[in-house]
């Protein structure tokens, strides 16, 4: 019995697709079955309680002051580290760009923190800035004269301390987008420029800003939507607090669903930033077009 | 060809025996058999099956792990076992019994964690493993040589709001813990500071230690958890009140926010924000102990068992030079230190419940109890024999010229589980220790902070239908 080989050339196309909706399956159920629960009030502690209510976990989001305060601080969070992050990123690049001794051993050693796991970048920073004369940080502080950071001891400290670490571990990823695309600019604009006398900071304003738009506007989509998920760097550091003071969305969701065992509470409020983060980097993917389209080589 | 073959099969055959080959320690091995041999049941029964033993990260696991291969050898049973960190630790635990999947069998519990696994019904109480003559000899488990409030403090009825020490059974002791101080004794003979035995007088000596020695004058739990608030703050809160104030009033509302609860919280947060170290809010047991052990604080109201490390010669800076006593007390001159116990207990869902009880059985016998204790530091023992040991007595007896064991002794004739039962105790905690952060960072008032922290349980208790 062997197959026609008409029927053959009919089930061929499945046949390639198969590994692809395998895919499919395996990405929409456990989203599909997320959703759902977040439309019912599974409590991992009350199996016999389990409901459907439809909304209104969402609803009760609103009356719930943890969540206006996480919202705030994700949004603000990311506001600042995509901003310090970008900058900064930019920064680095233009430097490694340029003509300078050593620079070879200086963009190897700029990707070294990618290669670090967040939380081991995390806890490594942990205890660098151990609050006590202890931590090494501090103590290369006194050094200039600044007394003692409260890192992670004052809301303040804990903010500053989360966005330190984030962005130490995400520059290069930044840099390394900015660097490629300014070893890919063409060159002929900087020679009609120089012909036509301009300086340095006239070049960098009229030329090459314009041409990294998209590449700098497409750093910012990434780090955005990075930013609005981070969790490792709290998580392994200050948990959300103190007072609450680096609780996002995602810590938020994670003590509901893990901590307080809420799995319907917690997976509505991931869906909230699922829907945050889609938003955002559809907005930013439409600048990004835009950004291209204007941009002619 | 042949000769390198033969050469090669040489090799092979030498590095397998240098693997498989262990020292001559059988002889001393089966003397220890030897004792577990004497209960007259079968420590075989179950030969050949396997379990999972789920481990928070503690030092009594530290002390049971080495310990485990006597136990295969013993029973034939294979044991495999998962360690995590405290939080990830209950979080897994959860996840199994509420799939009810089995995965782990036996589990590390306690008094306050069975609240939450009794009403679901996914653990198993113990009597009947205990009563089982198949499985248990009781003249050879002397059941009655665990400290009974250790035995009643880890019994439920199921009441919620009550029922402590009644009912059921429902874990096994591995260690006792209750709360104590421990103070810099050089610091406080050299600057010539009194003990504190109230509140008002230990902020005192708090401010003293900071100003004169330079060094946080006490060091206490921060975290906005639950782990922060059962150890230190509820013992000296419920001594503050002589014993009177509860979490509750008997209509199950909280009572966070009641007057006396608001003036001991108010002193003791202006105690930790005037003396304490500058990073409280992020301080966990182990930073804290740590710290003290570090000698960079003055005094800590914690878990009395952290002296095996404040005393630990190799790894302490303040060995020898720590005192003891018992938690300032209230306006009664009594103090009221909350208890806990780590504890074995079987997960109901589990298919080799026999085995997991040999195991229980095993892990908690007087003599597997004095190894941990003796040779692997599990303090403080859950047994009497085990504290009446004499090295064991030598040792802890050492601690602060005496004053160690002298405190905690006296300090477990009035301590007892601190809280209230209800499944609901370690999110209730955790609104608590948000309230204290509040106050801390000058958010809010110790009364509206507590006061918030009050409804907010009222409002999850309701939504977990335990209380109207």
């Amino acid at each position: 019995m062997t197959m026609s080989r008409r029927r053959r050339r009919v089930l061929l196309p499945y046949a390639l697709m198969a590994p692809a909706l395998v895919l499919l399956v395996g990405m929409i159920y456990p989203f599909g079955l997320g959703v759902y629960y977040s439309l019912t009030n599974y409590w991992l502690q009350y199996p016999k309680r389990f409901r459907f209510i439809w909304f209104d976990n969402y609803i009760n989001l609103v009356g719930e002051p943890l969540f206006l305060r996480a919202l705030e601080f994700t949004i603000g969070f990311t506001v600042v580290a995509v901003a310090v992050q970008v900058g900064l990123g930019l920064a680095v690049a233009l430097f490694l760009h340029a003509r300078i001794p050593g620079r070879a051993v200086l963009r190897a050693l700029m990707l070294m923190p990618l290669m670090i796991p967040p939380v081991i970048t995390a806890l490594m920073w942990k205890i660098m800035m151990a609050s006590t004369n202890a931590g090494i940080l501090n103590y290369m502080l006194s050094f200039l004269g600044i007394d003692p950071i409260n890192w992670f001891g004052s809301t303040q400290g804990a903010v500053v301390s989360v966005l330190i670490i984030d962005t130490w571990g995400n520059l290069p990823f930044v840099s390394l987008i900015l660097l490629g695309a300014l070893q890919a600019l063409p060159t002929e604009p900087y020679e009609a420029a120089v012909v036509d006398g301009a300086g340095p900071a006239a070049m960098l304003r009229y030329i090459t800003l314009p041409l990294l738009a998209p590449f700098i506007v497409l750093a910012v989509t990434f780090r955005t939507m990075d930013s609005l998920r981070i969790f490792d760097v709290i998580y392994a550091t200050t948990q959300g607090g103190p007072n609450d003071a680096t609780t996002n969305l995602q810590i938020m969701a994670y003590q509901f669903s893990f901590q307080w065992y809420q799995m319907g509470k917690g997976m509505a409020q991931v869906i909230v930033l699922l829907l945050l983060v889609v938003l955002v980097s559809y907005l930013l993917l439409r600048l990004w077009n835009r950004a291209a389209e204007r941009t002619v080589y | 060809m042949k000769l390198r073959r033969r050469w090669l099969t040489a090799l092979v055959l030498t590095v397998a025996a240098l693997l498989t080959w262990q020292p001559p320690a059988v002889a001393q091995d089966d003397a220890a058999l030897d004792y577990y041999r004497q209960a007259k049941i079968n420590w075989r029964q179950a030969e050949g099956q396997s379990l999972t033993i789920g481990l928070n990260k503690h030092p009594f696991t530290e002390s049971l792990l080495p310990l485990i291969p006597e136990f295969r050898k013993l029973t034939g049973i294979n044991v495999e076992y998962l360690i995590l960190p405290e939080a990830e630790y209950f979080t897994k635990l959860v996840a199994d019994l509420s799939q009810q999947r089995g995965e782990f069998s036996v589990i590390m519990t306690g008094p306050m964690r069975n609240w939450q696994y009794v009403p679901p019904d996914w653990i198993l109480p113990l009597d009947d493993f205990l009563n089982n003559a198949k499985l248990t000899d009781k003249a050879w488990y002397k059941q009655d040589d665990f400290y009974p409030a250790l035995l009643s403090a880890n019994r439920w009825d199921g009441t919620i709001g009550g029922g402590v020490g009644k009912g059921p059974l429902y874990s096994i002791p591995v260690l006792e813990e209750s709360y104590i101080l421990a103070y810099r004794k050089d610091l406080f003979d050299q600057y010539n500071i009194k003990v504190p035995t109230n509140l008002a007088e230990l902020a005192a000596a708090a401010r003293e230690i900071k100003a004169k020695a330079g060094i946080p004058g006490i060091v206490a739990r921060g975290t906005p958890s639950v782990a922060s608030m059962g150890t230190g703050f509820i013992s000296g809160l419920k001594s503050y009140t002589d014993g009177q104030w509860s979490e509750f009033d008997d209509k199950l509302n909280a009572r966070f926010h009641d007057p006396r609860s608001v003036q001991y919280t108010d002193a003791w947060i202006n105690m930790i924000r005037e003396s304490g170290p500058p990073n409280w809010a992020n301080i966990q047991w182990y930073d804290a102990m740590e710290m003290f052990t570090a000698g960079q604080a003055g005094m800590i109201i914690d878990a009395d068992f952290f002296a095996a490390s404040y005393e630990d010669p190799k790894k302490s800076k303040v060995a020898g030079k720590v005192g003891y006593a018992l938690a300032p007390a209230g306006p009664g001159g009594k103090t009221y230190a909350g208890l806990w116990t780590w504890a074995l207990g079987i997960n109901k869902a589990t298919k080799n419940k026999d085995a997991a009880w040999l195991f229980i059985e095993w892990a908690t016998a007087p003599r597997t109890l004095l190894n941990a204790t003796l040779n692997y530091r599990n303090y403080n023992p859950s047994r009497a024999s085990v504290t009446d040991d004499a090295k064991v007595k030598e040792t802890m007896g050492a601690w602060g010229d005496g004053s160690y064991l002298r405190t905690v002794q006296k300090n477990l004739e009035t301590a007892k589980v601190a809280w209230t039962p209800q499944p609901e105790r370690a999110r209730m905690g955790d609104i608590w220790a948000r309230a204290l952060h509040e106050i801390y960072f000058q958010r809010m008032s110790a009364a509206d902070a507590l006061k918030k922290a009050s409804a907010e349980v009222d409002k999850v208790l309701k939504e977990a239908d335990i209380k109207q």
